[in-house]
């Protein structure tokens, strides 16, 4: 009797002890996959963290590349200046006022800075006529958004910034050029963009006539609301500061 | 603060956000740790297991919005399923990640709510 127990004691003490063989192992293959899961966690992490960067520097290297372009522009005609860059700078402002979620899309910056582009292509004897264009020199002109719209084309990372390009000209009325849109179908960047436009025209000194203050800049800028400009965006420049104004126009001479 | 009670998951979310965004990471093994630990670091962002022993995610979540240190923080259930997720936001929780959850969508979330932060100005 005790003979057969004494054998299925054995029995079972070899087979605990294989069990116990088998579970150390699986323990210490558990703790080696562990450890190669904690590479792959740590090694995500990095590459997470060099993308993020990468598309930081990318991001700076876009708006260098624009500020360049847009300054090559500008760099003809010497009473231009920084008139891009403070036009953006207003433009954001009415942006953030209206809360348009404009204000945080860089790409409108972008249509901004390029929005005269087009000017390339217009030669300096109708450029910088002192006097009155006539109809053929003011038609050509005129081409300026669309002309700017085609060399933009293919630069996809600019996005909603060629509408600006291209419509910087209308009139909310429809009066305006290049496609005659009038009201809600402008694109609403191009909207902001005009007012922003008038105000720094207005308020900088051009050859035939000294700059306007900001009250009399706003006051003729009111008149045309509903006719050249979208109501709501001269609306949005009434509840600016004159003090931001003038901290633009500061910051950027 | 990460609120789980498997140590590897505790490490691996750890690992995976070590610097990433300007936070310190703290661990707690369960839900009463989590609510002694939270009142003492009042973390910005909790991260709470569902399935804990003595107190689970959901009631350590309802305990921690009681609380002055995380009662307006961000508390992120990790889930195991679509069936808790509308229990842990009545809860109080403000997000949630299915288990398994995606390490990246882990990485996106705490580097949005970090900007969040930052754009809310000093003070939070």
């Amino acid at each position: 009797m005790t003979d057969i127990l004494d054998s299925d004691v054995r029995r079972l003490h070899d087979e605990i002890d294989a069990l116990r063989r088998r579970l150390a192992e699986r323990e210490e293959a558990m703790c080696a996959k562990e450890r190669q899961l904690e590479r792959y966690a740590a090694d995500l992490r990095e590459t997470y963290k060099r993308e993020r960067e990468r598309t930081i520097e990318l991001r700076g290297s876009y708006m260098a590349t624009v500020r360049a372009l847009s300054n090559a522009v500008e760099a003809r005609d010497a009473y231009t200046g920084k008139h891009a860059e403070r036009v953006a700078a207003y433009g954001l402002a009415l942006a953030r006022e209206t809360g348009s979620a404009l204000a945080q899309d860089p790409q409108i910056e972008f249509g901004f800075l390029l929005h005269d582009i087009g000017k390339v292509a217009i030669p300096d004897a109708i450029l910088f006529k002192p006097h009155q264009l006539s109809e053929d020199e003011r038609r050509l002109m005129q081409r300026h958004p669309i002309i700017g719209w085609e060399i933009l084309r293919e630069v996809d990372f600019l996005g909603e910034a060629k509408h600006v390009v291209r419509s910087h000209h209308e009139r909310w009325d429809g009066d305006g050029y290049p496609d005659g849109l009038a009201g809600p179908a402008i694109p609403y960047a191009a909207r902001v963009f005009a007012v922003a436009d008038a105000l720094d025209a207005l308020t900088t000194t051009r050859p035939y006539r000294q700059a306007h203050g900001w009250v009399e800049a706003r006051r003729i800028i009111q008149e045309e609301a509903a006719t050249q400009f979208d109501p709501a965006v001269v609306a949005a420049l009434a509840r600016i500061d004159d003090t931001e104004l003038a901290r633009i126009r500061a910051a950027i001479s | 603060m990460i609120a789980d009670d498997d140590p590897f998951i505790r490490k691996l979310i750890a690992t995976t956000l070590a610097d990433v965004a300007e936070y310190a990471l703290h661990e707690a093994a369960d839900g009463v740790e989590a609510l002694v630990l939270a009142a003492q670091l009042e973390p910005a962002i909790v991260f709470l297991d569902i399935d804990m022993p003595r107190m689970d995610g959901i009631e350590t979540c309802r305990s921690l919005r009681t609380l002055d240190a995380t009662r307006d923080g961000t508390i992120v259930m990790l889930t195991a399923g679509a069936e808790r997720e509308r229990e842990a936001i009545a809860a109080g929780a403000d997000l949630f990640l299915t288990k398994p959850f995606s390490p990246l969508e882990l990485l996106r979330l705490v580097d949005e709510l970090h900007s969040q932060l930052a754009a809310a100005g000093p003070g939070h």
